[in-house]
């Protein structure tokens, strides 16, 4: 299974529906986009990430360096 | 004395009774539902909540626009439900004034929100029924937490103990993304415990008093508590609190519907959002901080409480109206008493209206300067109307007469270049840089010269009276 964002194969399902067997939900280890089994994602162009575009994503907020 | 909630549930039993809340019985689907129905319901000019109660695959309810109209917002007050804002705005500044009233702490046992624990196999969507808002979210997003958190050098420090609402991406059964901006109060304690590389304990309250809800949006002091302002704005009444199980230091609203209980995992930056923001635009993928869920405690059958937000108005705008315009007036008021009301309400304040009497020629200018020096106005806003005492500022039909009637283009509009901008505006370029537009509608007044004053109209003498048996006639109509 394919991520809608990133296109990475490393997908995994993360929980099934509590009540039912009626839906699961479903993560991409790379990028972490989520999505339920009932929908049906279009990532936008724009939206899109590569591990390329994640590794020049801004950092939110920056990490201070280490006391010593 | 006004009404006071104990929490969520009071609240929503007032909303019911006053029509201001519905349910929805029929079972929906998780997307597009909920998220479409906050949008529709804040997009009415009475929009009540929605409460829905059966949500395909959850065993719990959800409830959304809870303060998604002045309705819902005076009745918040414990005022009647077809309060002017204006009224509003001006009883919030009355109770504002009796901060501090510090917490009434209640024992574990008082406390409903510990009436269930969960430590083990945590999943947060056996607990919350979990949905997308807008269609290019990234993930599943709770987007009306109460945060708290401690700074780790002054841990006792009640003051310093901070309740702040955080956009929080669910990324995993036991793992969320939250956004904490510099800005932001939560940055500033993250930044002392990742120095040490060590985490930052957080509990995270969901389905609170709506006071609370709207004390984590303001921005008061670091300094400052929130719950303390809970209970001057309930005119007094202090409001209850818990410790939390996890964290001796934190406390959480006693009444919450669920606490989620972890600690922010230090050094850590992975892929959060996009989200679609107040602006009505989306803010795009970051690399920002994840919180490991160590423990939940809920109430039985827990409400999850979420907010749509997007193209404004939508129930975030209202949350964040008088919320953001109180601490702005208090701010200019205490250099210029001749301010009468401050409208912050557009926008989160990107957009602002100041009513004021003039004390001298030119006085409006000034005032416009004054809010552009303050810490929210300096970076946030870039519009500044200011109007005359006798003008309503929360009333656009006046505002626009104002508008109309008093500027003369070529002295009253004003242009500032290269000044501090707030990013998430997507017309600031560089994000985070703008030009501030002042434009001054009120009457000139000595030394400015004013060459056509005109006299302003009076109502007629009896227009009062008219207008109340003008209102017994259409009310005996309506009894027909
Ligand atoms: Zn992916």
């Amino acid at each position: 299974m394919k991520c809608p964002r990133c296109d990475s194969e490393n997908t995994r399902t993360m929980v099934k529906s509590p009540v039912g067997d009626v839906w699961e939900v479903y993560v991409c280890e790379v990028c972490w986009y989520s999505w339920r089994s009932t929908e049906n994602p279009v990532v936008l162009p724009k939206f899109k990430l590569t591990e390329e575009s994640i590794a020049a994503l801004g950092v939110i907020p920056p990490i201070p360096p280490l006391d010593v | 004395m006004a009404k006071v909630y104990k929490d969520l549930r009071e609240f929503l039993q007032t909303l019911e009774e006053e029509g201001q809340l519905v349910r929805v019985k029929e079972e929906v689907n998780p997307e597009p539902d909920i998220g479409a129905a906050g949008r529709a319901a804040s997009s009415m000019p009475n929009g009540p909540a929605v409460l829905f109660e059966n949500i395909k695959g959850y065993k719990g309810s959800v409830v959304t626009n809870v303060h998604g109209s002045w309705q819902n917002h005076a009745l918040m007050m414990g005022m009647p439900k077809d309060t002017p804002t204006k009224e509003q705005f001006e009883e919030l500044n009355a109770r504002w004034d009796k901060f501090p009233v510090p917490p009434n702490v209640v024992s574990r046992e008082e406390a409903p929100c510990k009436e269930n624990v969960i430590t083990e196999d945590i999943n947060l969507f056996e607990v919350l029924p979990l949905y997308r808002i807008n269609e290019q979210d990234g993930g599943f997003f709770i987007s009306k937490a109460s945060v708290i958190s401690g700074d780790p050098d002054a841990l006792d420090d009640f003051g310093r103990q901070n309740v702040g609402t955080y956009r929080i991406q669910v990324k995993d059964k036991d793992r969320i993304g939250i956004q904490a901006l510099p800005m932001h109060d939560i940055a500033v304690q993250l930044a002392k415990a990742e120095r040490k590389n060590e985490p930052l304990p957080v509990a995270i309250a969901l389905g609170n008093n709506p006071l609370v809800t709207f004390m984590a949006s303001t921005p008061v002091g670091y300094s400052q508590n929130e719950y303390e302002f809970v209970g001057a704005l309930q005119d007094g009444v202090p409001t209850d609190i818990v410790r939390a199980d996890t964290a001796e230091h934190l406390f959480v609203p006693a009444g919450a519907e669920v606490v989620l209980e972890g600690y922010i995992i230090p050094r850590v930056r992975v892929v959060e959002g996009p989200f679609g923001e107040f602006p009505g635009s989306y803010s795009g993928s970051r690399l920002q901080c994840e919180i490991q869920v160590t423990r939940i405690t809920h109430r039985t059958d827990p409400i999850f409480e979420n907010l749509y937000l997007g193209m404004p108005w939508t129930e975030i705008d209202y949350l964040m109206a008088l919320n953001t315009s109180v601490p702005l007036y208090k701010q200019i008021k205490e250099s210029f008493p001749e301010v009468v009301a401050v409208n912050a309400m557009y926008t989160h304040g990107i957009g602002v209206i100041i009513s004021t009497k003039c004390r001298y020629g030119g006085y409006g200018k000034g005032v416009a300067m004054r809010l552009l020096s303050t810490p929210h106005g300096m970076p946030y806003s870039k519009i500044v109307i200011v109007v005359d005492e006798f003008v309503d500022p929360f009333n656009l039909e006046q505002v626009m007469w104002a508008l109309t009637t008093r500027v003369l283009p070529h002295k009253d509009v004003t242009m500032i270049e290269n000044a501090p901008g707030m990013p998430l505006d997507p017309s600031s370029n560089p994000a985070g840089m703008t030009t501030k537009l002042i434009i001054d509608a009120t009457t000139p007044v000595a030394p400015e010269p004013n060459p056509r004053a005109v006299e302003l109209l009076k109502d007629p003498v009896g227009t009062a009276e008219w207008t109340t048996i003008i209102k017994g006639l259409q009310a005996a109509m309506d009894e027909k």
